[in-house]
């Protein structure tokens, strides 16, 4: 929730002048006593304090017309609880997706009683979309119902749709083919150094969870293992997947998948990795208990898998309940650990000090304080489709939790790190006139939103809900708190996602609309 | 065994029930926040089935009624286990140690730091009272309280670290510095290996974070210490000895700052309780690996046995602490007694 919004002195001042020129602006054009045609609207906005300024906004915009529109800020958790109770009316939430496909944000968000489903939102023939769609295999079919499910997802409007936030991230001028990756992870095999041989990432955690691959669910950690362990296939920045350790792989049926191994691949420990090594990486995740009496929390990101095979030496063959389309996204974020190791250390020795096949070893470290890695001599060279292939240009990779924004950007510009990600809009003001520093912003994989409980009065009326959609402008807000550096959504789904319909426009700040609106679902307006 | 030794066993055994009230207290009100650990842990993922989360719901116990999850958690605490993290999926008991000497490393700095600067300034603004000394003195210790620390390290980092360059901005120690581990403290570890470059280096990382922490202190120790001097100055056994003419240094050092130390002693053994919990906002702005950025981060991901077993270090600390105190106490002042 909110992930690193880094709030500065100027950003809430530039908030403060909106508000007020709202506040006139609407003064000026209403300037006649409410209009009672009906009952006041009256609407308490929660959000968490990373999103207060964009609540008062969007809370003195509802007001222009004519809405008694009031901030609450809570603790994210603690307003969880009270939202999945169906408590609370209208809410600030947000949801990142980690596939580049609606199923890991649309289908949780908005399908009846799924777990991210805050709005209490339901639609019967969208939920058989959705439902549908994730067996299908046909891709044409499945954008097709993408297509339907937005349309239907628009126009009954169970969110005041918002927008996804650029990543902004900056480095030192002395990294080389440095590209920030849309799903935030920071691949440090391609990146070069021109000073010195060593790359320090400054992380905006507190910790990592976890050096073991089967024991995590974040980003963050993911980020930091993916230059120690390598999976079957990987991602270009963009999202498209790739083979890594996998040569190729093939679809024999819908429900199996068959992969084709590196004969070249070797664990940090010297230790060959075949197919054995695959198997067990699975079967760990999948079995209860397999992990020191603990069970893996990833066992459900493979979606409907049911066994995985050894083949041969080198080829290994994945069965599932029922087709799974984008299983190769899925496996993305799975590495592949060592058997042997494993077995020899057991897990708590495995996590101490982890063993994988990925381009740098690990040295030493602490979770919450910097892990180093340095350079795997004999690494199989990574992915053929991501140049450069071959060991690492940087001999050490060290990740540092700096978890206050502003040390982050000193520690920059004092040249102790050499990358930062999530540099909050006012910091990159800054460092944009820093000719040590480079930024550079890619689009964002995160979806903002405004959700309204569908459940109960008012929010229970589509009218209402249409009227809020018109009643905000969000490149005002955009602009003016996030410095333009985000995408406008028309409704849940990503740019960067399958299916998604470019040619859906978002709902026009219209506010003349929304007090019509409004007025028809019997409330007063104020015009 | 001398009256003081029993004292001080009593003492500790009463510590007991505290405790047990103490980690009760903290099993009970975590609980009664808003949250589910497990929906957190899972974080925003597709494809969370509600027996996944089930499961991994009685894993961990949590399935289970409140007392059934007290009691079984009690009993695995007498034998020493104090459970296993919800987010870090390690044991409590590593995390904790390995994050103990952080904290403690910082704490007595900032202690070292606020005593050398606090007790000299409040003897001075004492003994030279209303005099320009005295003004300068506890305008600075007045500026020292009032100074935000969140405020006081970042300026301190645009000041020496991007100004100056003199020190780091954050971090515990430079990359290839640390010294062999033997007590997980980085300036006794190299005092101990007689590795000055790692000493030097660490005493670079502890300067900034240190003094931010001190400076409250400081001030605080300053304006208790000139209090108590003043009134110890005014006393007939000062009085008589400056009238059998020792020397006044004599009289202020040996005669009046001893037992003008009493109150100090005690503002100190507070403060230290609280430096030892590890100051949360001093150890973010500077990356610190303490245990204050771990409790505040299980409070928000709602890790139960890691709240509850910083929790009881927490009162721990203070117990030890207290105790510390007072025995120190008889040493100021014979005639007291615990």
């Amino acid at each position: 929730m909110g992930k690193g919004k880094d709030h500065g002195l100027s950003r809430c001042l530039t908030a403060l002048v909106v508000l007020a020129a709202i506040l006139v602006f609407t003064g000026l054009i209403a300037g006649s006593p409410i209009q009672a045609s009906g009952k006041t609207l009256s609407i308490i906005v929660d959000a968490v304090a990373d999103r207060a300024d964009e609540a008062e906004i969007i809370a003195t915009y509802l007001r222009a017309v004519g809405v008694e529109a009031e901030v609450r800020l809570w603790e994210w958790n603690a307003l969880k609880d009270r939202l999945e109770a169906g408590e609370r009316q209208m809410y600030l939430s947000d949801w990142g997706s980690a596939y580049f496909d609606p199923f890991d944000l649309v289908i949780p968000r908005l399908a009846t009683g799924d777990r991210g489903n805050y709005s209490g939102y339901s639609n019967a023939e969208l939920d058989h979309l959705l439902d549908k769609v994730q067996r299908l295999v046909d891709p044409n079919e499945r954008k097709e119902a993408y297509f339907k499910a937005q349309d239907i997802i628009f126009h009954d409007a169970p969110w005041i749709f918002g927008y996804a936030l650029n990543e902004v991230e900056a480095a030192r001028v002395e990294i080389t083919n440095w590209q920030p990756s849309m799903d935030s992870r920071i691949n440090l095999h391609d990146v070069g150094i021109t000073q010195g041989d060593t790359i320090v990432v400054a992380m905006k955690e507190d910790k990592i969870v976890t050096l073991d691959p089967a024991m995590y669910r974040d980003r963050p950690t993911e980020t930091v293992l993916r230059n120690i362990f390598d999976g079957l296939v990987t991602r270009t920045w963009d999202g498209k997947v790739v083979p890594e350790i996998a040569e190729s792989w093939t679809v024999p049926s819908d429900n199996t998948y068959v992969f084709n191994l590196r004969k070249d691949v070797k664990f940090h420990n010297g230790d060959p990795l075949d197919a054995d090594d695959v198997v067990f990486t699975f079967k760990r995740i999948m079995e209860e208990g397999a992990i020191a009496g603990q069970t893996s929390p990833r066992a459900g990101l493979l979606g409907p898998l049911e066994s995985v095979r050894k083949i041969d030496q080198y080829t290994v063959e994945f069965t599932l309940a029922n087709p799974f389309p984008i299983f190769p996204q899925a496996l993305v974020h799975f590495q592949i650990v060592p058997e042997g190791y494993i077995k020899e250390v057991g897990d708590s020795g495995f996590a101490a000090k982890p063993v994988g096949a990925g381009p740098f070893k690990f040295k030493e470290g602490r979770l919450d304080d910097q892990i180093v890695l340095e350079r795997f001599e004999e690494y199989y060279g990574g992915s053929p489709e991501i140049p450069p292939i071959g060991i690492a240009p940087a001999k050490t990779a060290i990740f540092r939790m700096i978890p206050e924004a502003t040390v982050r950007v000193a520690a920059l510009k004092a040249g102790e790190v050499h990358i930062i990600q999530q540099l909050p809009p006012d910091l990159a003001v800054t460092l944009s006139k820093d000719k040590n520093i480079q930024i550079k912003s890619v689009e964002g994989t995160r979806v903002y939103c405004v959700e309204l409980n569908c459940r109960r009065a008012p929010f229970d009326d589509i009218r209402v809900r249409q009227a809020m959609n018109y009643a905000v402008d969000w490149d005002v807000i955009l602009e003016s708190i996030y410095g333009g550096d985000a995408i406008r959504l028309a409704c849940a789904f990503l740019p960067s996602g399958f299916g998604f319909n470019p040619d859906l426009a978002p709902y026009p700040y219209d506010p003349e609309k929304a007090r019509t609106l409004l007025e028809e679902a019997g409330y007063s307006v104020k015009r | 065994m001398t009256r003081t030794q029993v004292q001080i066993i009593e003492r500790i055994l009463a510590a007991i029930p505290i405790m047990l009230g103490v980690v009760i207290l903290a099993f009970l009100f975590m609980r009664m926040i808003p949250g589910d650990p497990v929906d957190i842990m899972m974080g925003e993922a597709g494809g969370v089935t509600h027996e996944e989360m089930a499961s991994l719901r009685a894993q961990f116990d949590l399935d289970k009624s409140l007392p059934v999850q007290l009691v079984l958690y009690l009993g695995r605490l007498f034998k020493g286990d104090m459970g296993y993290s919800l987010q870090r999926a390690r044991p409590v008991k590593e995390i904790i140690l390995e994050a103990v000497p952080a904290t403690v490393e910082l704490a007595l700095f900032s202690l070292l730091f606020a005593l050398i600067l606090g007790i000299p300034l409040g003897i001075a603004s004492a003994r030279y009272q209303n005099s320009i000394v005295d003004r300068i003195g506890m305008a600075t210790s007045f500026l020292g309280i009032s100074m935000p620390g969140f405020w006081l390290g970042i300026i301190g980092i645009i000041v020496f670290s991007l100004g100056l360059g003199w020190l780091p901005t954050s971090g515990r120690i430079t990359y290839g510095m640390a010294p062999k581990s033997i007590t997980g403290l980085m300036t006794l570890d190299a005092l101990i290996t007689a590795n000055t470059g790692a000493l030097k280096d660490a005493l670079r990382y502890l300067a900034l974070p240190a003094v931010t922490m001190g400076a409250g202190v400081a001030a605080v120790v300053a304006r208790v210490t000139r209090s108590s001097m003043l009134e110890a100055l005014k006393t007939d056994y000062v009085l008589f000895a400056k009238a059998k003419g020792v020397p006044d240094r004599t009289v202020t050092i040996k005669h009046a700052l001893r037992n003008a130390l009493i109150p100090t002693v005690t503002v100190v053994g507070l403060q230290v309780g609280t430096l030892l919990g590890g100051n949360m906002i001093v150890e973010t702005i500077f990356g610190w690996p303490g245990l204050g950025r771990i409790v505040v981060d299980a409070i928000f991901s709602r890790d139960y046995p890691l709240v509850q077993a910083a929790v009881m270090v927490y009162a721990l600390t203070f117990v030890v602490i207290n105790l510390a105190t007072d025995i120190f106490y008889t040493y100021l002042n014979p005639k007291m007694t615990l």
